[in-house]
């Protein structure tokens, strides 16, 4: 696979600071978006690839934090990265226990940053890497057939297929020859492997 | 024997030779002390031969004893004496004699006279030894040792001296001078001797050649003793002649003594007749004078007689008084000229007898007089009678007879002495003042007032019915001291000491006092009573009267009850201040008495000490104006409560304040509550600024926070770029430009940011500085006068003015009065002096504050307008940044002056350039 390309969204209100943001980050290769504000950032659209959010607390309209807020109850899983001209506890423990990576307060280290950027921009793209997994796994999970979901439910519970087979009411023959059409589908190795893929699709639901 | 040229010839004394001549000495120093007494005791041409004939018998004498002297000397060689030369000798020696006796016949010998006399006497036989030696004719040269020449001069002036003295002691002519001058002779001869002896022994002889003998005497022992015995003659006479004329002289003493005791035996003799005699004449002449005085005084008796009786008939002239007589039993009348004109009768004519004199009497009187003139007989004392006369045109006239019986030397009574008076005038007089008086006596008795009156000697006399119907007592109950007895027991000594001393002292008399009306009630009265006096001051009578005050001392007490009730302190002063009255409530309140407070015993009794302001009020009382003042006021219990003192003044007509009064409100709880309400403004006001200041803080952390993040991020950057591999320089370069655009941006922050602190849209206008000063001051005043600050301004004239916000420039002033006060607030004990002036200078207008403080050290002098820096607990360190900030932008300039006591802070602002 090629390295993901990923984009680091810097959102505050002042310009000076916006592009020596964005100046330091692309110099260590990454790309850089710039925003005004939050309503900017939202009406615009972006590329769903690994990215990360630099957000400063005080915003024109909507404050940092409240944003914070509104994306998590969005189900907006960006990580976020806090930049704030007065940083105090209070404040860094909300953005903290909202999610989010990183406080860090102005004028910031720059290593500090860029080393902030990339634990987010690693967690997203470890994240969308395991909702992609799990995509695959329920789409093939879908293309099961209703008897072999059943099935695939009673033996990953351990059942013995004999027992599989009287509960269903089918043949043992037939119980087995689902199963392993099911794990045909699954792409699961083994047992075993099906039983974890059976795990994480439960866990995501 | 062999004479040797060069050795002096020894010559031999002949010793008999030499006791002859010391007996001569001897002899002639008796003869001079004799003879000086006889020159002493004679006077004029007597004295004179006294004198020649002592000097001569004197001068032989010592010429004879030394010529002995010499003959009693021989040489080896034959002597012989040229004899002029020895008369020359001769005479010096009288010379000498006569000036010894003549020095001590003189009634005074002072110390110059004997020294004169001794040196003159020795020169003379000084003088006379050496002739005698230089008479010397023989074959022989005389050499006299300087030394022994000296020696004899001196022992003759020695001896001339001592001669001089005793017989100048020794000249009185008393018993036992005899023997006394035997002895002092026999002195004085030794002592010529002694002289000579040592003249002779200064001279040496050695041979010479033959002399010339020409007239020459030899050394014969004959001559000599011839000499001798001449002399002796001569002497014995002198000593004889002497000695008679001293007899002589006893004797004539003796018989003058005599003579003088009988004369003085006669004269007091005389003397005593004298006296009597004199006393006699002195006698005779005081009798004489005695009898002319008695004389002269029988001639004045009888002048005086005559004066009086011309003055008696003038006097009976001018007092209408006549005087008569009456004979008894003959009843003979005599009757003066004015006892005639009484009657109007003409002496020449009318001859007064007893019914002549019944007939003129009024006919209803005529009994009255005989039986006056009756009853007189037998009484015999002086009598009185008033009748009228009627004259001949019926005039009647009223008379007054005053008369006394005279009695014979039997007992019998022989005649009647008296005087008639016309008193017809008086009587009409009496009668007018009766009538005056009865219509006087009305008025007073009708006058609603008591009245009285009496005496000097302070009782009464007089009480008008109005007093009398009071007190239900009739005048004889209180005359005297019977009026003592409607006073108040209570009032009674006071009344009484104060008339007695008023009666005493002639002082008007005032007292309020309690009389007893008739139903036995007590009603107050003012009582006043003053004396009148007649031309020399003394008092004749007391006259007064007493009002009725009872509704007034009613109304009084009330009025003191709702004064008393009152809530509040009230009082009332006189125009100086000094309290006359403090009601009930003030006195309870405070804990004083009357004596305490009164006066100004209410400040320096009741009052906090920081409080006694005395020259404040002093000051505020000779105002005039209403004022208030605040104060602490200590109450009964030691504690001070906060007071609102009001005072309003009373005028008479001419406005003129003749009191104050005013009431004292407790406004402890008001204080209290407006100090609470200051504090609490000042803790709001204080949040506030730290609020604000927080909030500033933070719009500042922000505003600058960022530029400089996009300072550091942009050269985090470059720095990255720099060291790396492959720098991208345009990069860098776009970083820095923007560091350097962001640096400026932040430095524009921060002037915005000193823009904000000063706070509001600024006005401007052309504004008078001292009138912004004024405002201040008046903003302060109050706060200031808490804080005991003294405040003194010297606020230029006509001042040009400044363009300038008022609101800012106030802010300023209050800024820097108000760090003053925390300054001066350090200090308890200093006064608090602050001094606000201003003044032009050249373009500028130049204020100056300066307080009493403790100053501002010099290390923290340069700090002090930093902004957020302050010395204060509580400051914020704003106040004098901001200020400095709004007198910069006005164009002046704001700094603190280095001052020996105190903070001296002073600004300027530019003159309006006016148009």
């Amino acid at each position: 696979m090629n390295e993901p390309v990923s984009i680091v969204f810097v959102v505050d209100d002042d310009p000076s600071i916006r592009r020596a943001i964005k100046r330091l980050v692309e110099s260590v290769g990454l790309r850089v978006e710039l925003f005004g504000s939050a309503a900017e950032f939202m009406s615009s659209s972006h590329p769903d690839i690994v990215s990360c959010l630099v957000l400063d607390i005080r915003l024109p309209g909507i404050s940092g934090l409240d944003f914070q807020r509104k994306l998590a109850s969005a189900n907006v899983p960006v990580p976020i990265i806090f930049i704030t001209g007065h940083g105090d506890i209070p404040m860094s423990v909300r953005g903290m226990k909202g999610g989010a990576i990183e406080f860090l307060t102005k004028p910031f280290r720059d290593q500090d940053l860029l080393d902030a950027i990339q634990i987010a921009l690693e967690r997203d793209r470890a994240r969308r890497q395991r909702e992609g997994e799990i995509a695959t796994l329920r789409e093939r999970f879908e293309s099961l057939s209703p008897r072999e979901r059943e099935v695939v439910a009673m033996v990953v519970s351990g059942m013995p297929n004999k027992q599989t087979a009287a509960e269903i009411g089918i043949t043992e023959n037939t119980v087995k020859v689902h199963r392993s059409r099911a794990m045909e589908k699954m792409q699961a190795q083994s047992l075993a492997d099906l039983v974890k893929m059976v795990e994480r699709l439960k866990i995501e639901d | 024997m062999t004479v040797s040229a060069i050795m002096p010839m020894t010559g031999f004394y002949d010793y008999s030779e030499v006791a002859r001549s010391i007996l001569i000495a001897i002899a002639a120093s008796y003869a001079a002390l004799d003879l000086a007494g006889r020159v002493t005791a004679a006077s004029g041409r007597v004295r004179l031969a006294w004198l020649s004939g002592g000097a001569i018998a004197m001068g032989i004498g010592i010429w004879t004893m030394h010529l002995k002297g010499m003959l009693a000397f021989g040489l080896p060689v034959p002597v012989e004496y040229y004899w002029p030369t020895l008369l020359v000798g001769l005479s010096v020696a009288i010379f000498a004699s006569a000036v010894a006796l003549y020095v001590t016949s003189r009634p005074n010998m002072s110390r110059t006279d004997a020294l004169t006399g001794s040196i003159v006497m020795s020169a003379g036989i000084a003088g006379l030894h050496y002739s005698l030696m230089a008479a010397m004719r023989m074959p022989a040269i005389t050499r006299y040792s300087p030394l022994l020449v000296a020696c004899s001069i001196l022992l003759a002036v020695l001896f001339s001296l001592i001669a001089l003295l005793m017989a100048f002691g020794l000249r009185e002519e008393t018993r036992g001078t005899v023997p006394r001058k035997i002895g002092s002779a026999i002195v004085m001869g030794i002592a010529i001797s002694a002289m000579h002896y040592t003249g002779m022994a200064a001279a040496s002889f050695f041979p010479g050649p033959p002399p010339d003998l020409s007239h020459t005497v030899s050394n014969a022992p004959i001559a000599g003793s011839g000499v001798v015995v001449a002399t002796l003659l001569v002497l014995v006479a002198a000593i004889f002649t002497s000695s008679v004329d001293r007899r002589a002289h006893a004797e004539i003493r003796q018989v003058n003594q005599d003579l003088e005791r009988r004369v003085a035996e006669r004269t007091s003799q005389l003397e005593a007749v004298n006296q009597a005699l004199r006393k006699e004449i002195a006698e005779r002449e005081r009798a004489e004078e005695a009898l002319r005085t008695s004389e002269r005084e029988q001639h004045r008796i009888a002048e005086q007689l005559e004066t009086e009786r011309a003055r008696l008939i003038e006097a009976q002239a001018v007092a209408k008084v006549g005087s008569w007589e009456t004979e008894l039993p003959s009843l003979d009348i005599t009757w003066t000229e004015q006892t005639h004109r009484i009657f109007e009768t003409d002496p020449s004519y009318f001859h007064p007898t007893r019914p002549g004199f019944v007939e003129l009497v009024h006919p209803e009187d005529r009994a009255k007089v005989d039986a006056a003139f009756e009853a007189s007989l037998e009484k015999g004392a002086a009598s009185t009678v008033k009748y009228r006369i009627v004259m001949a045109d019926g005039r009647v006239k009223v008379l007054e007879d005053h008369w006394k019986v005279f009695h014979d030397g039997q007992g019998r009574p022989a005649r009647l002495i008296g005087t008639c008076q016309d008193i017809t005038e008086r009587q009409q007089a009496e009668e007018d003042l009766r009538g005056s008086e009865d219509r006087l006596r009305l008025v007073i008795d009708t006058i609603p007032q008591q009245i009285w009156s009496g005496p000097a000697d302070g009782s009464l006399d007089f009480c008008n019915a109005q007093w009398r119907s009071y007190t239900g007592l009739t005048l004889e109950e209180l005359q005297g001291e019977g009026w003592q007895r409607i006073l108040h027991p209570e009032d009674r000594e006071r009344v009484l000491t104060s008339w007695r001393e008023s009666v005493a002292n002639g002082t008007p008399y005032e007292q309020e006092e309690r009389h007893r009306r008739a139903d036995g009630q007590y009603r107050w009265f003012l009582a006043r009573g003053v004396p009148l006096r007649d031309s020399e001051g003394h008092i004749i009578r007391w006259y007064g009267t007493n009002t009725d005050i009872e509704d007034r001392k009613e109304a009084d007490g009330r009025l003191r009850l709702v004064i008393d009730t009152l809530p509040a302190l009230v009082w009332s002063k006189l125009p100086d201040g000094s309290a006359d009255f403090l009601n009930k409530r003030f006195r309870e309140y405070t804990g004083l008495s009357e004596e305490e407070g009164l006066g100004w015993g209410w400040m320096k009794n009741a009052f906090h000490p920081e409080d006694r302001a005395e020259e404040e009020w002093r000051a505020a009382f000779a105002a005039g104006e209403p004022f208030e003042k605040e104060a602490r006021l200590r109450r009964e219990d030691s504690s001070y409560r906060w007071f609102l003192l009001r005072a309003v003044p009373l005028r008479d007509e001419t406005g003129n304040v003749i009191k104050w009064y005013g009431s004292t409100t407790d406004i402890e709880d008001r204080k209290r509550a407006e100090e609470a309400l200051l504090e609490a403004q000042h803790k709001l006001a204080l949040v506030a600024r730290i609020q604000a200041m927080a909030e500033l803080a933070a719009t500042i952390a922000h505003e600058v926070n960022q530029p400089l993040t996009a300072i550091v991020t942009n050269a985090s950057f470059s720095l990255r770029q720099l060291g790396g591999s492959t720098p991208n320089f345009d990069e860098v370069r776009t970083a820095i430009t923007e560091i350097v655009n962001d640096g400026t941006r932040a430095s524009a922050v921060i002037s915005r940011i000193r823009g904000l602190l000063v706070k509001g849209t600024s006005r401007r206008v052309d504004l008078d500085i001292n009138r912004t000063i004024r405002d201040v001051i008046v903003l302060l005043g109050n706060e200031l006068s808490r804080n005991h600050v003294h405040l003194r301004t010297e606020l230029a004239f006509n001042l040009p003015r400044v363009h300038g916000d008022p609101v800012q420039l106030q802010q300023v002033l209050i800024n820097l009065v108000m760090n003053a006060l925390d300054a001066m607030r350090l200090s308890t004990e200093q006064a608090r002096n602050l001094l606000i002036r201003s003044a032009k200078n050249a373009d500028d207008i130049w204020v100056l504050v300066q307080d009493s403080g403790p100053g501002i050290e010099p290390d923290l002098a340069a700090r002090i307008f930093e902004p957020f820096f302050t010395t204060k607990v509580e400051g914020t360190g704003m106040g004098l940044s901001i200020s400095r900030s709004i007198i910069e932008s006005h164009g002046g300039h704001l700094s603190l002056v280095s001052s020996s006591q105190g903070a001296l802070f002073e600004f300027t602002l530019p003159v309006t350039m006016n148009e």
